[in-house]
């Protein structure tokens, strides 16, 4: 029978895709996340050496804490960054970069998120202020601009928001406009929320261009520039007094004639929204392994204090509130590190598959992780969080951006859920076909099926199972959930149909049960991997592998009830209508308690 | 064994519970036939759930009783007495005046049962029917502790039905004008008729439903009204826009001398929302708005009228279709799912609706005056919001004023819209083209 739901890989190669119960053992359905992802011994070691001088430098020269207060990172900061070549980590070698992969851009990640306003003003440069040249640039953009922004003496800054327009691509109002001898554009507009917006020299701006179509028509469409702050025109609004991420540079850029020559246009005119949202889609990856850097710090801060901290004679670690906050933190800590790294190691694997959706799945939990934990973190130390001197507050208010930017949670969610349901449509597409009669017998034979209550093998475990017997029972988890979330996403779009995508809390509901069985997924496999190497305190990644699963397996069998059209932990229409109340009166609605009649 | 019968059914019947003179078809037990010990109860024969309907008629039968001769002067009507003791002020003081002049003349409140009634009947001219506070004083002309039984057989009979007839009357009126009763009036009627009494009940009935249906309607109209033409028209704008973005705007504050019928400056007040401003920005300048009105708007018991700008229904080959939504619209998710399965049946709560499609209404006003160069005022101001407004050619088709009647009439026939006035004008006539029939109003901006 067809699950639909996760896909994993680009080629209709599915994790969860089509895969029918008799099939199963014949289709080797977890083929890419299993083994979990590995770098050789060479590269490992390149890495270590790489990694020694990087975490050396922001253990001992940055001081997160003068740069959070003054609101600036130091001139000799950036300039060590620009030694230590990590303005070009992402820059193939052939142009002056690193040339890292993903994995290893991942793992220096780590380090940079020890300061936030640092390792946003580095993925604000690499991640998507040049992504565009990378992805989409000629040969001779990537010659002229890639080796001064590899070595940092060009920054590099990504023009997408504007006042109007956020994720409407419709609405952008900056236009280029082509000159008469067709030579240069005319570029007038303004951007908003510039990271690197004043320091930057080199920007990748989108802006509206007139195009002919293939009917003749004009029509307004998106295009891609790079743009030299010398190209003239280019002004910076005052830099933006922010709640986190201080020390980062944000502000407001404005174009008014600044004549930007044609050879600058970034791959085909008109061409600027592929563009945009294959640079947002790749730059996600790398948050889950930032906040996982993170978290490790925070731990480590938090343990020492609980453990020393004695009230009662008894030291903070051993009251039982105290020690849930910790495992909490390990627990999360270590699904979004397996999640990051499964995801960049399947973006290294060869044929450059897209990965967008297991990206944004990590970005939105390691999000939401970090927002949780350094909030649980800050609450272990008390009132001492609190504190300016301690750096709990300044970590609790970088993370908060993490849930904004890059796409906000809530549109990422509608991604995740629109790719998969993409799939899974398409799968149903071609179930269709067979006559109504045939697929009304297999939905009632599945259902009869299903009230048998049969188990769901997906060929994890077993004899030839790929997962770690010590981690069995949690696989079967993953397996049942998948099973029954592939039914649930099926009826789903029976009832809906394209329409689907205006039941947004449904959509909701779908990516949360996405990002959990992805994550649970990660961690069998990565959990497996590591008992069967031996790797130092295996036993404990097995727990924390074990604890997420089943706790997981519960999330999702309650998302899964509340998918469900009839069920009493379905809220959906009064969920709506309680909000509908409120926004009609554009107030909170309910009489004061103190109020009466007579 | 006839009076026993009776009685008990007296007792039914005033309990408001009509078990018992059901179950007697064709025998009313309200025919006075026969003498009776009752006789003196069943003389008011009426149940006590009165409705307002039978106020005015109820107090016709009220013997107009002469006051007593207890005062010195002559006698004299109530009538007489009341605009007497009322000093010619019909106010909320005149009438308290009128009522303590009463409650004090004679310690043995001769007559009071009628005074109340004739109060109740004055009080709209003198405009306290909405003054809980009145209601009280007039309650409290009611001699107390005098009506309250004393015993099981009192309580189970009418005791002093004339009186308690006329208290659920006060609270009848009170009731019909929405006025909701007190902690004061309980303790006035507990003291005039005890609590196993009719006035006691209606009370306790009005105090369950009143505060249930106090705070109904979701749109709200204030009480008082306000006074000012312009806070009034505010109301009035907003209720009809329903949009709370939109922005009232007052074109011309009345002048202070506009008092009279005929004011040389009447106040202009408009209403727009940010909608209707885009949808005027993106009309066809080759197609004419129209003014239209003067319709009417009760606000309680008050009548305003409005106009409206409006344009035709476009023919649907020159509707612009929303901007639709290319998978080339959203940065972060595409907004469409590729799939040819529509939404099963079982989940569409759209219900089959034939809508009356309607053309765009692009603003509102209320004025002073209806007339087109007021009217022309308004369409000057609103061209400082809305230049686009500037080009268009704006119609006036002003009807007279006149009651709800005069609007389906109006409504009805398209076709009478150009035996009334129907005229073309601009505010600024100078800048006429004359080859166009229309004209075309410049910007005032």
């Amino acid at each position: 029978f067809i699950c639909c739901g996760l896909r994993i890989t680009p080629v209709n190669y599915s994790l969860f895709g089509t895969l029918s119960i008799k099939l199963s053992k014949d289709i080797k359905i977890f083929k890419d996340v299993f083994p979990y992802p590995e770098v050789t011994l060479d590269e490992l070691n390149d890495m270590k050496q790489f990694v020694i001088p990087v975490e050396k430098f922001f253990n001992e020269e940055v001081d997160s804490q003068k740069i959070d207060h003054d609101g600036v990172i130091p001139q000799e900061t950036l300039d060590r960054l620009k030694q230590l070549g990590l303005f070009g980590m992402l820059i193939p070698e052939e142009y002056g970069g690193l040339g890292l992969s993903h994995v290893m851009y991942a793992r220096l990640g780590e380090i940079c998120s020890q300061d936030g306003a640092i390792a946003v003003t580095l993925a604000a440069h690499q991640a998507i202020g040049l992504k565009s040249i990378l992805l989409a640039g000629t040969e001779e953009q990537k010659a002229k601009y890639l080796p001064k922004l590899a070595t940092g003496e060009y920054i590099a800054a990504f023009c997408l928001t504007e006042a109007t327009s956020g994720s409407d691509a419709a609405s952008i109002q900056t236009r280029a406009t082509l000159s008469e001898d067709k030579k240069y554009y005319t570029l007038n507009g303004s951007k908003i929320w510039i990271t690197n917006g004043s320091l930057a020299s080199i920007f990748t701006v989108f802006a509206k261009t007139e195009i002919i179509d293939s009917d003749g028509f004009k029509k307004d469409k998106i295009t891609a520039f790079i743009v030299e702050r010398n190209f003239g025109g280019i002004t910076n609004g005052k830099p933006e007094n922010k709640l986190g991420i201080r020390g980062s540079d944000t502000c407001e850029v404005h174009f008014e004639n600044t004549k930007v020559p044609v050879e600058n246009v970034i791959g085909e005119v008109g061409g600027g929204f592929k563009i945009a949202m294959n640079v947002l889609n790749s730059g996600r990856f790398s948050m889950g392994s930032l906040v996982a850097g993170m978290m490790k710090k925070l731990i480590g801060k938090t343990a020492e204090y609980a453990c020393t901290r004695k009230q009662f004679n008894r030291p903070l670690s051993e009251f039982g509130l105290i020690q849930e906050k910790f495992a909490l933190l390990a627990r999360k800590t270590y699904v979004m590190e397996s999640m990051a790294y499964l995801t960049a190691g399947m973006m290294d694997s060869p044929g450059f598959p897209d990965c967008s959706m297991e990206a944004a799945m990590v970005k939105v939990f390691s999000s939401e992780a970090a927002w949780t934990c350094v909030s649980e973190a800050l609450q272990i130390v008390g009132g001492l969080g609190y504190m300016k001197d301690y750096p709990y507050e300044r970590y609790l208010r970088d993370s908060r951006i993490l849930l904004i930017f890059e796409g906000t949670n809530e549109i990422l969610r509608m991604y995740i859920a629109m790719t998969g349901l993409q799939y899974a449509g398409q799968v149903l597409r071609k179930k269709i076909r067979y006559g109504n009669l045939r697929v009304a017998m297999e939905h009632v034979s599945a259902i009869l099926g299903d009230s048998l209550n049969r188990k769901v093998s997906l060929g994890l475990t077993g004899r030839d199972g790929v997962v770690h017997p010590s981690v069995e029972e949690s696989a079967n988890r993953l397996e049942e959930n998948v099973y029954y979330f592939g039914r649930t996403v099926e009826v789903l779009l029976r009832r809906f149909g394209k329409t689907i995508v205006e039941e947004q809390l449904a959509m909701k509901r779908m990516a949360d049960i996405l990002i959990n069985l992805y994550a649970m997924t990660a961690v069998l496999s990565r959990s497996s991997r590591s008992v069967r190497l031996g790797l130092h305190n295996h036993d404990h990644e097995v727990l924390l592998t074990n604890i997420f699963c089943t706790e997981a397996y519960f999330k999702n069998l309650y998302n899964l009830s509340q998918l469900e059209k009839y069920s009493s932990e379905n809220l959906d229409e009064h969920i709506k209508k309680a909000a509908q109340l409120v926004l009609g009166n554009r107030s909170y609605t309910c009489a004061h308690p103190l109020e009466r009649i007579f | 064994m006839n009076c026993v019968w009776r009685a008990i059914l007296a007792w039914d019947h005033s309990m408001g519970r009509h078990f018992l003179s059901r179950a007697v078809p064709g025998h009313s037990p309200w025919q006075p036939e026969g003498s009776c010990l009752l006789q003196g109860l069943s003389q008011f024969p009426r149940g006590f759930c009165s409705s307002a309907a039978r106020l005015a008629s109820d107090s016709k039968q009220v013997p107009m009783v002469k006051p007593s001769a207890v005062s010195t002067k002559a006698l004299e009507p109530y009538e007489d007495f009341f605009e007497q003791a009322s000093g010619g002020q019909r106010d909320k003081t005149g009438f308290s005046r009128a009522v303590k002049a009463f409650a004090q003349r004679d310690m043995r409140k001769r007559g009071h049962v009628d005074f109340i009634y004739l109060a109740l009947r004055k009080m709209p001219e003198y405009g306290v029917q909405h003054d809980l506070a009145v209601y009280n004083l007039l309650l409290d002309i009611f001699p107390k502790e005098v009506f309250v039984p004393r015993n099981m057989l009192q309580q189970i009979f009418n005791h002093y039905p004339r009186q308690q007839e006329c208290g659920v009357k006060v609270l009848d009126q009170m009731e019909n004008y929405g006025v909701m009763p007190n902690k004061e009036t309980e303790f006035l009627l507990l003291q005039i008729f005890g609590r196993k009494s009719h006035p006691m009940l209606k009370y306790l009935r009005l105090m369950y439903w009143f505060p249930r249906f106090k705070n109904i309607n979701p749109f709200p109209v204030p009480r008082p009204l306000p006074k000012d033409p312009i806070d009034l028209a505010r109301h009035g704008l907003e209720r009809i826009a329903a949009d709370l973005s939109a922005r009232v705007t007052v074109y011309q504050m009345p002048g202070p001398e506009d008092l009279g019928a005929n004011p040389s400056q009447p106040h202009i007040v408009g209403i727009q929302s940010p909608d209707q401003q885009a949808a005027l920005a993106q009309h066809n300048p080759a197609r004419p708005v129209f003014v239209e009105g003067p319709f009417p708007l009760w606000l309680r018991d008050q009548c305003l009228y409005y106009h409206v700008l409006r344009a035709d229904l476009l023919p649907p080959e020159e509707r612009q279709e929303d901007k639709e939504m290319g998978p080339e619209r959203n940065f972060y998710y595409p907004m469409q799912l590729d799939l040819d399965l529509d939404r099963g049946p079982w989940d569409d709560y759209e219900f089959d609706v034939d809508e009356v499609e309607e053309g765009p209404v692009f603003a509102m006003c209320m004025a002073g005056a209806h007339d087109q160069a007021t009217l022309a005022k308004w369409i000057q101001g609103l061209q400082i919001t809305n230049p686009a407004l500037a080009h268009i050619p704006v119609v006036f088709r002003l009807g007279a004023v006149g009651g709800e009647l005069q609007l389906s009439e109006h409504q009805e026939g398209q076709g009478q819209h150009n035996q009334e006035r129907e005229e073309q004008v601009s505010p600024k006539e100078d800048e006429e083209e004359p080859s166009q029939a229309q004209i075309r109003h410049q910007g005032q901006s």
